[in-house]
């Protein structure tokens, strides 16, 4: 199946939110839980994302070269091409499905988050008892739902603006980079395209106009190195430990067992 | 202390001398009952085969588990250091590595494989086997009590960078001491030569002839015990052997 993308055009949001109201009215999640609204000195609200919140307008006051500007970035999941939080999911409930989306079923979660601590963009949030660790991992899901019966995600389908677009990934880039273009002869120089190739290719590619840093997204992330060579090194040599002791328990014994009699010993 | 057994064949006197105390005895077989468990619980999470016990509230409950019988197993050293802290840090000196402990290595096969006693130097209270033993145990209790603590308590104060490192050094440790414990298990429970291991982590006490035998060092002293050593190497070198 063909890899499903968001394509998230920033020049054009317009920060109204509807995608965060959207996304809490139809994936249930609680308004207040996590952070009630109250003036914190800016328009940004909530202040994080939380096991409640899968998305939010992140607000960023920035001087660029030509003056001013308000940042606006959608954060959410990015449905990473190579996703560490599927691979240290030791529950199987992370997935990446053949269309690309990156899933959590949070019936197989069993909490343990890490998911929470090997994502590059510091996306899944747990829900948890820190005493006694009961909880469950949460993400946006892109609508899976949604998508897989032919229906646009829910911030998609409610963006006013026109900010968000969904669809086969390769249209989407395409899309994408046909816009920087056009962004970039209308006098934004510092448009680009976010997401093209970081860790594996992002499912949620971003049209900047300012450099990825300003927005406050790592310039260059990275599949996390200790993941790999904890899963891939330490792992299955911790195995073969196991394995050789237990050989050599028993050769040890059966030697043994031939040489010494326990009644021969003082 | 004098027990007399009486065999079929013929009477004998064991002599008994204190070797652990009520403290140390209890406090190794409740590190015992929290280690294994902590072991099972969290190879949950390491094995992938073992992927459907890790899900949802099954994976919840030995992750509940997991945390209870940490609690047990990181505080035990530290209730040992109060109540008898002459005996904690005599018996770490003791696990501490020595220069003769290469002479164990080498004697090592010939005494555990073939009951080779003329092999193995004169040992101390503990052998430089049950010193490695001890010592792995002690520096995973230190890397486990750290990172756990540091998983546990740490997940969005602590850098994600550090909670990875402490996912893999968790690990880490977890492997050596399971394949530490795996060796001590067998030897304590199925090797004929130790047995007085388990006599002793029961009763406190360990048979005094076997002292003399196995850990010379102890019993005798340093200096007499490598005489005894030397003479039995001449004896054992003039009959033959």
């Amino acid at each position: 199946m063909a890899r499903l993308a968001m394509l998230i055009d920033e020049s054009q949001c317009t920060a109204c939110r509807g995608c965060q109201v959207a996304c809490k009215q139809w994936n249930d999640r609680e308004g207040w839980l996590y952070s009630r609204t109250r003036n914190w000195g800016s328009y940004e609200n909530p202040p994080d994302l939380s096991p409640q919140t899968w998305t939010r307008i992140k607000f960023t006051e920035y001087e660029g070269p030509d003056g001013f500007h308000w940042l606006f970035l959608k954060e959410g999941c990015m449905h990473c091409g190579n996703p560490a939080c599927v691979a240290v999911c030791p529950t199987g409930a992370l997935k990446q499905q053949s269309n690309g989306l990156v899933t959590l079923e949070p019936e197989l979660c069993n909490g343990c988050g890490y998911c929470t601590q090997f994502c590059p963009f510091h996306i899944p949030r747990l829900e948890t008892d820190v005493l006694t660790g009961q909880g469950k991992s949460s993400k946006c899901t892109f609508c899976q739902d949604r998508v897989t019966n032919g229906l646009l995600p829910a911030c998609v389908k409610t963006c006013p603006a026109k900010a968000l677009d969904f669809g086969d990934r390769e249209e989407m880039v395409a899309k994408g980079l046909a816009r920087v273009e056009a962004l970039k002869a209308r006098g934004f120089t510092q448009a680009n395209l976010y997401g093209l190739n970081e860790v594996g290719g992002l499912g949620r590619l971003y049209v900047l106009v300012a450099p990825p840093e300003a927005y406050g997204l790592p310039a260059n992330p990275q599949y996390p190195a200790l993941a790999s060579f904890w899963q891939k090194i330490v792992q299955p040599l911790g195995s073969v430990a196991f394995g050789a002791t237990i050989v050599g328990i028993l050769g040890a014994f059966l030697i043994t067992r031939r040489n010494i009699r326990m009644e021969e010993v003082r | 202390m004098t027990v007399q057994l009486r065999g079929r064949a013929e009477a004998i006197t064991i002599q008994w001398i204190p070797k652990y105390t009520l403290l140390e005895r209890v406090g190794h077989w409740l590190h015992t009952a929290s280690f294994v468990p902590l072991a099972i619980t969290g190879m949950v999470l390491y094995f992938p085969f073992l992927q459907p016990l890790a899900q949802g509230a099954a994976g919840e409950f030995f992750r509940l588990v997991h945390r209870a019988a940490a609690v047990i197993f990181g505080v035990l050293p530290v209730i040992y250091f109060i109540f008898q802290p002459r005996r904690f840090i005599m018996n770490i000196r003791e696990f501490l590595p020595s220069k003769e402990d290469i002479g164990w290595l080498r004697g090592a096969p010939a005494y555990y494989l073939f009951g080779r006693h003329e092999a193995m130097p004169p040992q101390g209270r503990f052998n430089a086997g049950e010193k490695l033993n001890g010592l792995v145990m002690i520096i995973a209790w230190v890397i486990f009590g750290i990172t756990g603590l540091l998983m546990w308590f740490g997940k969005g104060i602590a850098s994600p960078e550090l909670f990875r490192w402490a996912v893999l050094l968790h690990d880490l440790a977890m492997i050596a001491s399971v394949c530490m414990f795996l060796v001590h298990l067998y030897l304590a429970v199925a090797h004929p030569l130790m047995w007085a291991a388990l006599v002793s982590m029961r009763f406190g006490v360990t048979s005094a002839e076997y002292a003399a035998e196995h850990h010379a060092k102890w019993y005798y002293g340093p200096k007499r015990a490598m005489e005894i050593y030397e003479a039995r190497k001449r004896e054992a070198a003039r009959s033959g052997h």
